[in-house]
């Protein structure tokens, strides 16, 4: 009893609703739904039994068409339970992986106590590889470069312009090479096949003084205090973030390596089977998290709000019409 | 006043036994049979000597009729309450199965009594009528028939679709399974009986014994209406309850001489359990007895029916001894929640593991029969015996009273205890499919942090309600109604019931789903 549950979802606390009251209301739920007439009744029915599914996602139908034969389709009808009592319906067959338990019977689930998909918030990451050395099977693989964030150095009036930069100590300074207009000029971007010709000297920023700053040149040509001018801000970016899925095994051991709370086993226990082995590669967009918690729920219950408010007002329209 | 009904087999059993007793007397010779021999008197000896009695036999009879007539009563009345109970038992593995398969979403197949009649897919158990003897499976053999040529099944796809619990369930769909306790029994009987080789055979047979004699004894105390009882002693709730606190010594046993790991780990499992619920629930026992002023069961059901003694059912005077009831009740009877002995998926079969062919059958009867026994306590204790619901209510109503007291005074007070017991035993199903097995310390700590305190809480009530309350007249109506509402309101409360703080406090600081879920076709559209 003094068990204090790894858990943020209110079903899965272990009080004396979760624990007594809510699975007996499931069984009875379940055991009425057999009863003739009784087991009609709207509250002890699912919502998506017979119900129009949505098989595919809004990108695959634009690619697909509406001609596709997912298109239309409907769940599977509650199934009478007995020919002298046709009217007895009962559902059986969960449509994984368009429906879901974990959504429909929510209670069933506890989460929090497994490591599931690995889920970065990118936004904090600084790509400082923490992960990428503690992970024993090598499955996590980034490329890092540093670059000038052109978008970040963009005109005020810019659509393009981010919150600005600045050089800053311990940061990475650009210097604009001697032919600067004559490299990017001489590159064809369109049949290269080797990566874009660098414009720019990298310098790590060793201390800022007035307009001067001392700065350490990347080649390796030493120390030296330029005119600060000259230099342009930049910063380390992360080219590539991906995962070998196919190798993980889910240790854990980069979340604990990470020192910025950025990186997370999640919950999620599918997306991970596909039909070779290079698509279990992950990319940034399907380690994605969000660093708000269950965000997806609060935007669900909004458009719930948002529907319900709106039928009511439909309602409302009619009354008023007649 | 006690409570009664037409249905008074006790009063039957007591003229018959006396009618029955006095004929036998009455057709003895009254006259008396001189066995006397008088030996002359001799020289040795100046009296003469008179040796052997004079009969008798009606005088005689007469001196032994008493005790032959109360023998021949309580080997009526033992039959006749064994029989009810085996034949009203029926009814519960019954609901246990039937039930449970609703609860749980699934039907289940009960094909083994079926599989001798009707056969699947068209493969029946052959003509066995033939092999009983002297031709007496001949009718068995056309009723077969006529089932088999009106309702078999004849189609694989039918079978299959019975056993996956797909929509076709036969024309019979619920009788099939009423009489599979014949069909188990039979394969019980049957089979060897294996003793393992390392056990404490002496205990280990007599364990089954213990159980079994205790649990049937139980009975002797347990009315099933106001006159359907084997035995009836001032104090028979004491005697029953000692009673049924002697099983769990017979499982210990079991446990301990059967020389194997799961069994001695199930023994010790019940016998831990005694500890956290017995105690519980003899508080609780005690209370129902102060607030009915007696220790005797019929006694405890009159207080709670009649015009004269009281007008209100005790699950409305004590709600929470109810409740404690029914949960030390069904830890009594070790059945989830509280089957730890058991623990099938932890101890293969507990403390019964070892036991097979009828010992185990009739052990498992015995399982079943503490769980009717304590489902009709309940009704007993809690639920008004054999009053209807609302009975002198109904029958007080201006118009339609006359009708319901013609209908209450015709129905059998048995019926209305049956009722009840099989609705609890109903629960007791409905708690087994909702509720997942507690460990062996959470027991011992809802018995002695939760269940001992709040036993000792109802006993204040039922001490209070009895002295401050009760005052020999029925019931003011809003004492019962106080109690519930306040009782019903505190349930709500803990129903409903979130540590919201708690919840904050585990929130986690990050998402545990990811943004982009998986579905069909997803990890094609990020290309």
């Amino acid at each position: 009893m003094s068990y204090k549950a790894n858990t943020g979802h209110p079903h899965a606390t272990p009080n004396f609703r979760n624990l007594v009251i809510r699975p007996m209301w499931m069984t009875l739920k379940t055991a009425l739904r057999t009863v003739p007439f009784v087991g009609k009744l709207s509250f002890l029915k699912n919502n998506y039994h017979g119900k129009p599914a949505t098989m595919i996602d809004a990108t695959t139908m634009l690619r697909v068409g509406s001609n596709h034969p997912s298109v239309g389709q409907s769940f599977t009808p509650d199934r009478e339970t007995s020919q002298v009592m046709p009217f007895v319906e009962r559902p059986v067959t969960v449509m994984y992986p368009y429906e879901r338990l974990e959504d429909l019977e929510p209670w069933l689930f506890v989460p929090g106590n497994y490591n599931g998909r690995i889920g970065i918030i990118w936004e904090t990451c600084t790509a400082c590889k923490a992960c990428v050395r503690a992970c024993p099977n090598d499955c996590l693989h980034m490329t890092s470069e540093v670059r000038v964030n052109v978008l970040e150095l963009a005109e005020e009036e810019d659509d393009n312009h981010g919150y600005g930069e600045e050089l800053e100590e311990g940061g990475y300074a650009a210097r604009e090479k001697g032919d600067y207009d004559g490299i990017a000029s001489g590159f064809d971007l369109v049949n290269a096949h080797a990566d874009a010709p660098q414009q720019y000297d990298f310098a790590e920023v060793i201390e800022l003084t007035g307009d001067k700053a001392t700065v350490r040149w990347s080649d390796g040509s030493g120390i030296e205090t330029i005119d600060s001018s000259t230099l342009k801000p930049a910063e380390q970016d992360i080219v590539s973030g991906q995962i070998d899925i196919g190798r993980c095994m889910f240790c854990g051991l980069c979340a604990e390596a990470c020192p910025f709370e950025s990186f997370f086993m999640t919950n999620e226990y599918d997306g991970m089977a596909e039909f070779s082995r290079e698509e279990l590669w992950m990319d940034a967009s399907r380690t994605r998290v969000l660093p708000a918690v269950h965000q997806e729920r609060v935007d669900m219950e909004l458009a719930k709000r948002a529907k319900k408010e709106q039928k009511k007002r439909d309602r409302k329209a009619a009354r008023a019409e007649a | 006043m006690a409570s009664s009904d037409w249905l008074d087999v006790v009063g039957w059993s007591e003229s018959f036994s006396s009618w029955s007793m006095d004929n036998v007397h009455n057709i003895l010779p009254s006259s008396d049979i001189d066995m006397q021999m008088t030996i002359p008197s001799t020289w040795a000896w100046q009296e003469p000597i008179t040796l052997g009695p004079i009969f008798n036999m009606q005088s005689g009879f007469a001196s032994i009729q008493p005790a032959l007539e109360s023998f021949m009563h309580a080997t009526i009345m033992c039959t006749v309450v064994f029989t009810t109970m085996m034949l009203t038992m029926l009814a519960i593995p019954y609901i246990e199965r039937k039930f449970i398969g609703r609860l749980m979403d699934r039907l289940g197949a009960t094909t083994t009594l079926r599989s001798l009649w009707v056969g699947e897919s068209g493969v029946t158990a052959g003509e066995w009528w033939k092999q009983l003897p002297f031709g007496i499976g001949v009718p068995i053999g056309w009723v077969v028939k006529a089932l088999n040529s009106t309702w078999g099944n004849s189609h694989e796809l039918e079978t299959i679709a019975r056993v996956n619990n797909r929509s076709y369930h036969g024309y019979w769909f619920l009788l099939p399974g009423f009489f599979q306790a014949f069909a188990d029994f039979m394969k019980f009987a049957t089979k060897e009986h294996i003793v393992p080789k390392n056990a404490d055979k002496v205990v280990f047979e007599v364990a089954p014994v213990i159980i079994l004699a205790t649990t049937v004894m139980v009975f002797a105390f347990v009315p099933f209406g106001p006159h359907i009882y084997a035995a009836n002693p001032e104090l028979s709730l004491l005697f029953m309850m000692a009673i049924f606190g002697i099983a769990p010594l017979g499982v210990f046993f079991a446990g301990w001489a059967s020389n194997n790991k799961y069994t001695l780990i199930g023994g010790m499992r019940s016998a831990a359990q005694l500890t956290a619920y017995e105690i519980p629930l003899l508080i609780t026992v005690l209370g129902v007895a102060i607030l009915s002023g007696s220790f005797n069961i019929i006694e405890i059901v009159d207080f709670q029916m009649g015009q004269d003694q009281g007008n209100v059912w005790n699950i409305f005077l004590m709600p929470l001894g109810a409740l404690l009831f029914l949960v030390t009740m069904i830890a009594e009877v070790e059945r989830i929640p509280f089957d730890m002995p058991e623990a099938e998926a932890e101890l293969v079969e507990g403390w019964w593991t070892e036991y097979g062919g009828i010992r185990w059958g009739l052990m498992f009867a015995a399982e079943y029969m503490r769980s009717y026994a304590a489902c009709i306590l309940f009704a007993l204790f809690f639920l008004g015996g054999w009053e209807a619901p609302f009975q002198h209510t109904l029958s007080g109503l201006p118009a339609v009273g006359g009708v319901f007291t013609i209908v209450f005074s015709l129905t059998p007070g048995m019926i209305w205890v049956l009722l009840k017991a099989w609705l609890l035993f109903a629960v007791f199903v409905w708690i087994r499919a909702s509720l997942h097995r507690v460990r062996t310390d959470q027991i011992l700590e809802f018995g002695w942090r939760y269940l001992l305190p709040l036993s000792m809480l109802h006993l204040v009530i039922a001490v209070i309600l009895r002295l401050q309350f009760w005052t020999g007249e029925p019931w003011e109506l809003w004492v019962p109604a106080a109690v519930t509402l306040v009782s019903v309101g505190l349930f709500v409360i803990l129903a409903i019931d979130e540590d919201k703080e708690a919840l904050e406090i585990q929130r986690r600081p990050y998402s545990t789903q990811a943004v982009v879920k998986a579905s069909p076709g997803s990890h094609r559209s990020r290309r």
